[in-house]
């Protein structure tokens, strides 16, 4: 159901503030949401004055340079650091974004850092995603078939085949977009999100996958796919360019097509 | 341990992005549509009530007030006609890249003024000539 306010255990309280070292050039006032597991309070929002002069051109970059030199205590993900692992998703300035592909000169002088929206906290910017995965799983992304593959070669496509699921396959499964979705947001204990219906379309549509019914069965559900009432937000923010809301839209076609 | 805490959302997304803003507002203006029935079935009422209690009606529902409040739902109602229809569009399966989703957004807020317009004219004009 639609929450609209935090519960009483996530609303957040002013923080402390760092301040700019003495002689810094280009100041940016970065305000990050802090959660501390186990302090026992609830979460706060500091504010850390960083000399971005002195500090590599993204986002992730001024993370990295505040764990290093201000405060260690700071906890995000990240690994890559170029938009292939989809660890450093974090809201941004109030849009879901990549902090390593997000560039400080993009945005203003003062940052607002907060985690993925309305998900469970483990620390500072980590939020849970158990459940992400466990819906990405429930859509089974692998290859189904019955046919055994033709003993000397592997299953084959045509271009055209792999041109239909280069996009979709493209997903790093970030979470950008399906904690962007407001129905995500009120009913993500039933409704599967736009991440993981796109791996599902993903399967759907590959022409060496066998199960395409069964998958199409499992998705005709008031919740699990029909919560998506194309407010856009998944296209919107996806970091790779991707559109999960076309492919919830195509899904919606497939399964009017198939009763006629 | 004690329980996570939840992130916040509506308090720290943009809300002012396009997406978010023609939903919200094609949400909104249907509740206010629905709201405006009410007044319609009121006046259908007086109407199946006799000469008598539509007359009231009629002297009421013509107070500056209202008309106020008919042109307000004439907006509301041109607004959610554009954005019903760009829905009927992507249902299909078009128009869903993010180019012309953003694109057709501002389309949706041209074309519901439009259409306002249009109305409010054609009906200021009928109340004129009657």
């Amino acid at each position: 159901m639609a929450e609209f306010r935090l519960p009483a255990n996530s609303r957040i309280r002013t923080g402390v503030t760092h301040e700019a070292p003495p002689g810094a050039r280009e100041v940016r006032k970065l305000r990050i949401y802090r959660f501390d597991p186990s302090s026992g309070q609830n979460p706060r929002l500091d504010t850390f004055e960083l000399d971005v002069a002195d500090c590599g051109p993204m986002v992730l970059d001024a993370l990295i340079r505040i764990k290093a030199s201000v405060d260690s205590s700071l906890t995000f993900r990240r690994s890559c650091r170029e938009g292939i692992c989809g660890s450093c998703a974090m809201n941004i300035d109030g849009v879901n974004r990549l902090a390593c592909t997000t560039s400080l000169h993009d945005l203003g002088r003062e940052i607002r850092i907060y985690p993925l929206p309305h998900m469970p906290v483990v620390k500072d910017l980590v939020a849970d995603l158990t459940q992400f995965y466990a819906q990405y799983a429930s859509v089974k992304p692998w290859l189904q078939a019955q046919t055994p593959p033709p003993p000397d070669s592997e299953r084959l496509q045509s271009k055209e085949e792999q041109e239909r699921i280069d996009r979709p396959a493209a997903c790093i499964l970030c979470a950008c977009c399906s904690t962007a979705c407001p129905s995500y947001w009120w009913n993500s204990d039933r409704y599967l999100g736009p991440a993981a219906l796109l791996a599902a379309y993903r399967w759907i549509i590959d022409s060496r996958d066998e199960a395409s019914g069964e998958r199409l069965d499992a998705l005709e559900d008031p919740f699990k796919l029909y919560r998506c009432h194309t407010i856009m937000n998944c296209t919107d923010v996806c970091p790779k360019d991707l559109n999960p809301a076309k492919a919830i839209a195509e899904i919606k076609k497939m399964l009017v097509q198939r009763q006629s | 341990m004690a329980e996570r805490p939840t992130s916040p959302h509506l308090s720290v997304y943009r809300m002012y992005r396009y997406t978010l803003l023609t939903s919200v507002l094609n949400r909104a203006t249907g509740l206010v549509l629905a709201l405006g029935l009410i007044l319609m079935v009121y006046w259908l009422m007086a109407l199946a009530a006799g000469p008598a209690a539509y007359a009231r009606a009629a002297a009421l529902l013509g107070l500056g007030v209202f008309k106020l409040v008919w042109l307000a739902l004439l907006a509301v109602f041109s607004y959610h006609l554009c954005a019903g229809v760009r829905h009927l569009v992507w249902d299909t399966g078009r128009g869903l890249e993010r180019a012309q989703s953003r694109a057709s957004a501002y389309l949706v807020l041209i074309a519901s003024a439009v259409v306002f317009v249009a109305l409010a004219a054609w009906l200021l004009g009928r109340g004129q000539a009657s």
